[in-house]
């Protein structure tokens, strides 16, 4: 009962009023994500002065601009790259990475490998609907084979990113993945990340269901949040050979740790080291 | 399944028909799953064996892993022919969840039966279906008073309880086939030596230690009815949750008709209005579980629950 009981969460006192109702399509999985990550700031007591949110370009870019903090709305795939700066100046921000999967493995994909090498201490949500949305439903780096989009009409037929084990393989401190419609458990997964003193990568499966899911006839809204639940039984999983290939859509919760240290650690020691006449490094 | 265990190999077995007392008895174990029932049904039925009985044990086991009932027949004398236990005409009715062993009532022998129940209460979630705050728990409301005065000879106790404070809550089954012995006619000695070869290794003390403690609760029981051994526990099932007031917040023009929330609430009590915007239609059904709230992407929906902080108080 306490554990799901959002004690005092008022989502209202976390966004700008102004703005809403904000611009995402009827049924986006975003809006949930972004329910998500205010409820999990507010179990933690992060006050709005502390918190620093950096989006890049597409609907994903778009969700930070309705929390009531500091948030910057920056060039395509360069979130990750703004966010790493304004961490290294302002240690004492909790910063907080909004992406979307083109934004961050395709435009970014470059920044991401690097980030998750750094390990600084950031907290990256990557929104995964496997659309480019904004743009009118383009194929993503992480659409799965067979689906039809704007610039497949025929299927896709080049094999889709595993975000999660790309972070792995590329050093990130933390990395989970969780889809919208376990809230709560979404909520638990990004205070982990927020709590983690290093870079945490975690991959929101979120629902296009205008484009992508109309596209596709995938159902409407209720029934892309419901398929969420059965992709993660294991018996939906079975037969890989008859279903279109869904990366490891299953395995939810924190997927891996690497144990390394935290870069803004070493680059403020180093930078001292400079500062006091002595070389980079010593 | 069925498990004729007549045919098993064990040492030293007399032949059937050289039994002191031909009839056939019946024991009837009942439980939900993990509790140990095949254990104990396991170990009457090895201990009959080796007093040159002739033993079939049937059991249904299966729905073991969800908490599902679990059931072991076992009938034991000179010569058995059925598996099974007809309706009542079981000698011991051996309950380690209290409602299972209400529910059995009927296969008790209603004259001279023996009615053995641990007063443990392992809820279904069946029993929660009234999803309401301060609903009513489809629960067995017959108290252990009321059982043990319906039934020729009973013995309610909390082996849950016992086996804690023993310092091994899982021994609750051992405590219980204690209490068993203690009803049927075979020597203390061979009980132990049974027990022993059935229990995990390293905890045969305990165990040991348990049985005794189940046994002698009957001779305490027997002695003095009213004394503190005697006396059956007071148990009742306890709510599902506080009574809670229930408020569900609408922000119209934030709503976007996506249907998630309607299709999605477990109650169905939610609907989209002639303008397409959500309302809620049958606000008595409504739990407050808050599911449309997490899952509207527009954040249309608040649930309050208005009185929360005096009802835990
Ligand atoms: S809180 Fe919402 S989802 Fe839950 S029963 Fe009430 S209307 Fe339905
Ligand atoms: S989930 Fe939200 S936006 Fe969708 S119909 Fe319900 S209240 Fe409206």
């Amino acid at each position: 009962m306490t554990e799901t009981n959002p004690a005092g969460f008022e989502i209202r006192d976390y966004l700008r009023l102004d703005l809403m109702p904000h611009f995402m399509c009827p049924g986006c999985g975003h809006g949930i994500a972004l329910r998500a990550l205010l409820w999990a700031v507010h179990e933690l007591g992060i006050e709005k002065d502390e918190l620093a949110i950096v989006s890049g370009i597409g609907c994903s870019g778009r969700v930070g601009g309705y929390i009531d903090a500091n948030t910057y709305h920056v060039t395509h795939g360069r979130p990750l790259a703004f966010a790493t700066g304004l961490k290294l100046a302002r240690p004492d921000l909790k910063v907080i990475v909004i992406t979307g999967d083109g934004d961050c493995l395709a435009i970014g994909g470059n920044h991401l490998i690097h980030a998750c090498r750094r390990n600084l201490d950031l907290t990256c949500l990557m929104l995964n609907n496997e659309v480019y949305g904004m743009t009118g439903g383009q194929v993503s780096p992480t659409t799965a084979e067979t689906r039809l989009t704007t610039t497949t009409p025929a299927g896709n037929t080049e094999p889709a990113f595993d975000a999660c084990q790309l972070a792995e393989a590329a050093g990130a401190g933390l990395v989970g993945r969780e889809v919208t419609m376990q809230t709560p458990a979404l909520r638990n997964l990004i205070k982990q990340g927020l709590e983690y003193p290093g870079f945490s990568f975690l991959e929101v499966i979120s629902d296009c269901t205008e484009i992508y899911g109309r596209k596709n006839d995938l159902g409407e809204s209720a029934e892309m949040v419901l398929s969420q639940k059965s992709d993660m039984r294991p018996e939906a999983y079975g037969n890989v050979a008859d279903q279109p290939f869904r990366p490891n859509r299953l395995l939810t919760g924190v997927l891996a740790r690497n144990e390394r240290p935290e870069y803004g650690e070493t680059y403020r020691r180093h930078a001292d080291g400079v500062a006091n006449g002595g070389k980079a490094g010593a | 399944m069925t498990t004729d265990t007549a045919s098993a190999e064990v040492g030293e077995r007399q032949q059937p028909g050289a039994v002191a007392d031909p009839r056939t008895r019946n024991v009837l174990i009942v439980g939900v799953g993990g509790q140990g029932v095949i254990m104990i049904s396991k170990v009457l039925a090895l201990l009959c064996q080796t007093q040159g009985m002739q033993v079939k044990q049937s059991e249904v086991h299966g729905m073991a892993k969800r908490g599902g009932v679990v059931f072991s027949h076992v009938r034991y004398g000179a010569q058995v022919w059925s598996p099974t236990i007809p309706m009542g005409e079981a000698d011991v009715l051996i309950a380690m969840e209290w409602a299972e062993g209400v529910r059995w009532l009927p296969f008790l022998r209603p004259e001279s039966g023996v009615f053995i129940a641990d007063t443990q209460q392992v809820i279904p979630p069946f029993a929660c279906r009234n999803r309401q705050f301060g609903a009513d728990m489809a629960y067995a409301t017959e108290t252990p008073a009321e059982i043990i005065g319906r039934v020729s000879d009973g013995f309610a106790l909390d082996a849950g309880r016992m086996a804690e404070e023993l310092g091994n809550a899982r021994a609750g089954n051992t405590i219980l086939l204690g209490t068993l012995s203690a009803t049927l006619d075979f020597p203390l000695d061979d009980w132990l030596s049974v027990l022993n070869q059935f229990v995990p290794k390293g905890t045969e003390e305990i165990n040991r230690q348990a049985f005794l403690l189940g046994r002698d609760w009957v001779e305490k029981a027997r002695q003095d009815p009213a004394g503190p051994a005697g006396l059956a526990p007071e148990l009742a099932p306890p709510p599902i949750q506080p009574d809670i007031d229930v408020r569900l917040e609408i922000t119209a023009e934030w709503c976007k008709s996506c249907d998630i929330c309607v299709k999605l609430c477990p109650e169905r009590c939610l609907e989209l209005d002639e303008q397409q915007i959500v309302r809620l239609k049958d606000p008595d059904a409504c739990t407050g579980c808050r599911i449309c709230e997490w899952l509207c992407p527009d954040f249309a929906i608040a649930v309050h629950h208005d009185n929360l902080a005096e009802a835990n108080a």
